[in-house]
């Protein structure tokens, strides 16, 4: 898991880098850069397939499908020839599949570590100037201890409301903020002398959102990649920042993947016959 | 002129001050609703002409003429000067339903038929129901396993429940509407259900009588660590015990019936309430989202969703609602107050606005916002849930929500009636007005003073808010301030089925309420329902009448009203007034109106017992409830007001005048549906 958990983190490291590429999202409106990063996906989907596909034999497969679906065409009558014809094309269906494997088995890092970039864009919306938000924070260590003392250090972008109040039995200190300036932000904490960062989005249309700064496991540093995990041995696991969801039908909280997908998809369609490619 | 330009300049910075207090919640999900509300589609004839309205429920004439005299109401103050004031005629009896209904119709009960808030069908005196809606149960639906499906489509054509509004008789936007002045209400009592628009210019947001997600007139539910083991429910909320093991308890809210169900079970929502008894604070959580709160604090709207349970080949269903949450105390003695669900105005799960998308229009703009009729919770004032500070913070909190409101109204007005309603100044004016020098029942006099100070300083906040608006539009707009009653003392109450039992017209003695099944209705000749309704028993109409139409009424009537017009508390008269329906009402809605209307002097009221049918020991009794000031008296004991930025040329103006007015203003001619007349220039 440990091993696992590097290598997530190097790659986060390189797909961060990446996303700088995507700072323009927050220049344009949400359907338009969404549309414009699933057209491109559906492109690289299919040069990925391309290239990393068997094209000569993906070809002649499609060849023998068409000649079996020709011979049931013809042959209609003769139930022996139409059957053995009929059982070509679950085969070559299934060898079509085959080929795809690899392409899919390449495709799978990349495409995970794009869609949790692009959640940090799309599926939730900024703290808008004067909203109220929770920040939990989560300790280490075992339940029956007392809870060390935790201070959120003064912050001109936030005003706190109320806080901390600590749930011993979770082991988790909360505060209620008033966001106040926009901008993003990097909200310190001080326990035990010690200093935890965590950053936060204010404002307003598209920002990149990190609502969560993870504890060092490998599934929470896959879904909350922007901001560093806390060490293993940190006192701290996790700091958590409740945002609003975003409210649009084309680029919100949850339907983007949707969109984002079937865009991707109808792209790589409409294109493989310009670069030639066959699926 | 500098001194005045220095008074707009404060004027408008208080009004922008309480809207920007809580405005975070209003940004939130501001985004792109401009959109939304530039999409209605309406071209006004009003030609540029404008009339607004403010609606204050309850503001007194007497009062207002003391705070004008003493210059504590400058704005308002200066319309006198002009020729602009006058005490407004209330209705007959001076309820808010029944007065607001006149306003509506430009006639009286008789045109619009609701008479008291309580009324009942004289076949079930015993089933009384709120006058301006009624719910009508469903009917029919398909039965399949625990569920029972209304299929509201042909040729099954089932009757899902529903709620009808029993206001009749034609409203005066009615003819705006067809003339094409476009016409917008806030908050308009005594038009739940949303009367429709035939013509597209009329919008409204219904007020009071609009119910809470619960379909009560608000509920609260409080948790508390010392309530009873078992659930109260108690007249306007609910009480429920909490225990806390390791500073954690469960709680669950109580949300709408699932009506789909054969037997209608309550949804719920769960929450878990963390405490943190150091820091005098607490964490709820409700699924993945949390609140904190510190002792003494008001959560803002949190969105709460009811899943209602539906057969597995049904898409799940859900009601939206919303609430405000207020930690009262952490330790020792837990205790939360969680407001009534208000109807979510951004998903509302009934419609409560005209056209539905209205209210949804307006609150994607300024964030969600109180929706049920009363606002202000004096149930929970009191139930006691509530002290009179805490009372006042909840009200202030509906207050600065209504001036974030009247912005919203005011920046999206164009041309046409503008009508904004205020409940603050009638549900505050309950609990802290005491005008007169004779103790209060319940309070020291200084306390009675501190209190009804409280009263006339909010006056004073509603005076700048005018201001505000005629410096807006003072010389483009016909602006209109109006109340629907005044307000006077509530010291004693009456019990007048009491008295009608004392006197032998309501038998047997010991009956403890009219609803009760030991009632003797062959030995009972008339009897009370609702704050100022009489009812005689009479043949032909009460299920078991017994008194005859004729020479028996005519007689029994001159009996009663000589009767009750001798009541005498010390040496004070208790009634000043007994109104026969025959006399004072006239119009096509008479069906469910009393035969006789009290009229109380200053002072008194029908007693709480009394209006819902219950019998006390004693006919007159102190009122020592947290709600020592009331209007239903007699008409002419608590007139409104009516101010206007021109002259008014009757000296004696009422409720009625007004839509006749309007319509005037416009170059309408005053309906023959209307018994008001033109009380303007
Ligand atoms: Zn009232």
């Amino acid at each position: 898991m440990n091993t696992l958990t590097t290598v997530v983190v190097a790659f986060n490291t390189l797909a961060n880098a990446l996303g700088q590429l995507l700072t323009p999202i927050a220049w344009l409106p949400d359907w338009l850069s969404l549309t414009l990063i699933a057209g491109l996906t559906g492109l690289g989907m299919l040069l990925a397939f391309k290239y990393t596909s068997n094209q000569r034999a993906i070809a002649q497969i499609r060849r023998d499908i068409r000649a079996n679906l020709l011979t049931i065409r013809l042959f209609r009558e003769n139930l022996r020839v139409a059957l053995t014809a009929q059982a070509r094309l679950i085969v070559a269906a299934l060898r079509l599949l085959g080929h795809a494997l690899i392409p899919m088995a390449v495709l799978t890092v990349p495409m995970i570590f794009l869609l949790a970039q692009l959640a940090l864009w799309y599926q939730l919306a900024p703290l808008p100037v004067g909203a109220e938000t929770v920040i939990t924070i989560t300790l280490a260590g075992p339940t029956e201890t007392p809870l060390p003392v935790v201070i959120l250090l003064d912050n001109d972008a936030i005003e706190d409301v109320s806080g901390p109040v600590r749930i011993t039995s979770q082991r988790q200190v909360c505060w209620c903020i008033r966001a106040k300036q926009p901008g993003y932000h990097t909200l310190q904490f001080d326990l035990e002398g010690q200093r935890y960062e965590k950053q936060i989005a204010i404002g307003e249309g598209v920002m990149r959102v990190s609502p969560q700064r993870p504890s060092r496991h490998w599934s929470e540093v896959l879904l909350y990649p922007w901001e560093t995990p806390f060490p293993r041995e940190s006192l701290v696991q996790a700091i958590t920042i409740e945002h609003p969801q975003r409210s649009s039908w084309i680029a919100g909280t949850d339907s983007w993947i949707v969109y984002w997908f079937l865009i991707s998809l109808v792209a790589a369609f409409c294109l493989r016959g310009f670069l030639r490619v066959h699926i | 002129m500098a001194e005045l330009n220095n008074k707009t300049l404060s004027r408008r910075s208080f009004l922008k001050r309480t809207v920007a207090i809580g405005a975070g919640v209003s940004v939130a999900g501001a985004a792109g609703a401009g959109l939304y509300l530039g999409s209605v589609n309406r071209v006004s004839r009003a030609a540029g002409k404008k009339v607004i309205i403010i609606g204050i429920d309850g503001m007194d004439p007497r009062l207002s003429e003391q705070m004008m005299n003493d210059g504590q109401l400058p704005y308002l103050a200066k319309m006198r000067a002009a020729g602009g004031f006058r005490p407004l005629g209330t209705s007959i009896p001076p309820q808010s339903p029944v007065a607001w209904a006149n306003f509506i119709n430009g006639a009286g009960p008789g045109s619009h038929g609701i008479f008291d808030f309580i009324h009942r069908h004289p076949e079930k005196p015993q089933a009384p129901f709120f006058s301006a809606a009624e719910t009508v149960a469903g009917e029919g639906g398909w039965e399949v396993g625990e569920f029972k499906i209304p299929l509201d489509f042909w040729p099954f054509r089932h009757q899902p429940p529903r709620t009808e509004l029993r206001r009749q008789g034609i409203p005066f936007w009615d003819y705006l509407d067809e003339a094409g002045v476009p016409s917008t209400f806030y908050d308009l009592p005594s038009n739940y259900p949303p009367s429709p628009s035939k013509c597209g210019h009329h919008r409204c947001i219904c007020g009071m009588g609009t119910p809470d997600v619960l379909g009560s007139y608000g509920t609260y539910q409080y948790f508390a660590e010392d309530n009873p083991p078992e659930p109260v429910h108690e007249g306007g909320g609910k009480r429920f015990p909490l225990r806390f093991v390791n500073d954690t308890a469960q709680i669950k809210l109580l949300g709408p019936e699932n009506n789909l169900l054969r037997k209608p079970e309550s949804t719920l929502v769960e929450l878990t309430i963390h405490r943190d008894t150091a820091a005098n604070a607490a964490v709820i959580e409700m699924g993945q989202k949390r609140i904190v709160l510190k002792a003494g604090q008001w959560s803002r709207w949190v969105d709460l969703t009811f899943e209602l349970r539906t057969p597995w080949f049904l898409p799940g269903r859900s009601v939206r609602g919303i609430a405000r949450f207020y930690l009262q105390e952490v330790a020792p003695n837990f205790r939360l107050y969680v407001s009534p669900i208000n109807i979510d105005p951004r998903a509302p799960a009934v419609s409560i606005s005209e056209p539905s998308s209205f209210v949804t229009d307006v609150a994607r703009k300024i964030g969600p916002f109180y929706t049920t009729g009363f606002q202000e919770d004096h149930k929970a004032r009191t139930n006691k849930i509530f002290n009179d500070q805490e009372f006042i913070q909840q009200a202030t909190l509906v207050l600065e929500e209504r001036f974030r409101l009247l912005e919203y109204a005011i920046q999206n007005y164009d041309d046409g009636l503008l009508f904004f309603y205020f409940s603050s100044s009638d549900l505050q004016s309950h609990m802290f007005w005491w005008s007169d020098h004779e103790p209060h029942p319940s309070r020291s006099p200084e306390e009675a003073a501190f209190y009804f100070n409280h009263i006339k300083r909010l006056y004073q906040q509603l005076d700048r808010v005018i201001g505000d608006i005629i410096d807006r539009y003072g010389s483009v707009a016909t602006i209109i301030v109006m109340s629907d009653h005044g307000f006077a003392n509530f010291g004693w109450q009456f019990n007048l089925n009491s008295w009608l039992r004392d006197f032998g017209y309501l038998n047997p003695v010991e009956c403890p309420s009219i609803l009760s099944e030991i009632m003797d209705w062959s030995r009972t000749k008339a009897y009370g329902l609702g704050i100022n309704g009489l009812y005689l028993n009479l043949k032909g109409r009460e299920r078991e009448g017994i008194v005859e139409p004729g020479a028996e009424a005519e007689e029994l009537i001159e009996a009663l009203t000589q009767g009750l017009l001798r009541v005498r508390w010390g040496d004070q008269p208790v009634i000043r007034n007994v109104y026969r329906a025959s006399e004072v009402y006239r119009g096509e809605a008479m069906a469910l109106a009393p035969d006789l209307i009290i009229g109380y002097h200053r002072g008194f009221r029908a007693s709480w017992a009394t209006c819902l049918g219950d019998l006390e020991a004693d006919a007159i009794s102190p009122n020592l409830e947290a709600w020592s000031a009331d209007h239903c008296a007699d008409a002419l004991e608590v007139p409104g007001v009516l101010w206007c930025n021109q002259p008014i040329r009757s000296d004696n103006p009422s409720l009625v005048d007004i839509a006749p007015s309007i319509l005037a203003l416009y170059g309408l001619p005053t309906p023959p549906t209307m018994t008001g007349r033109n009380v303007l220039g």
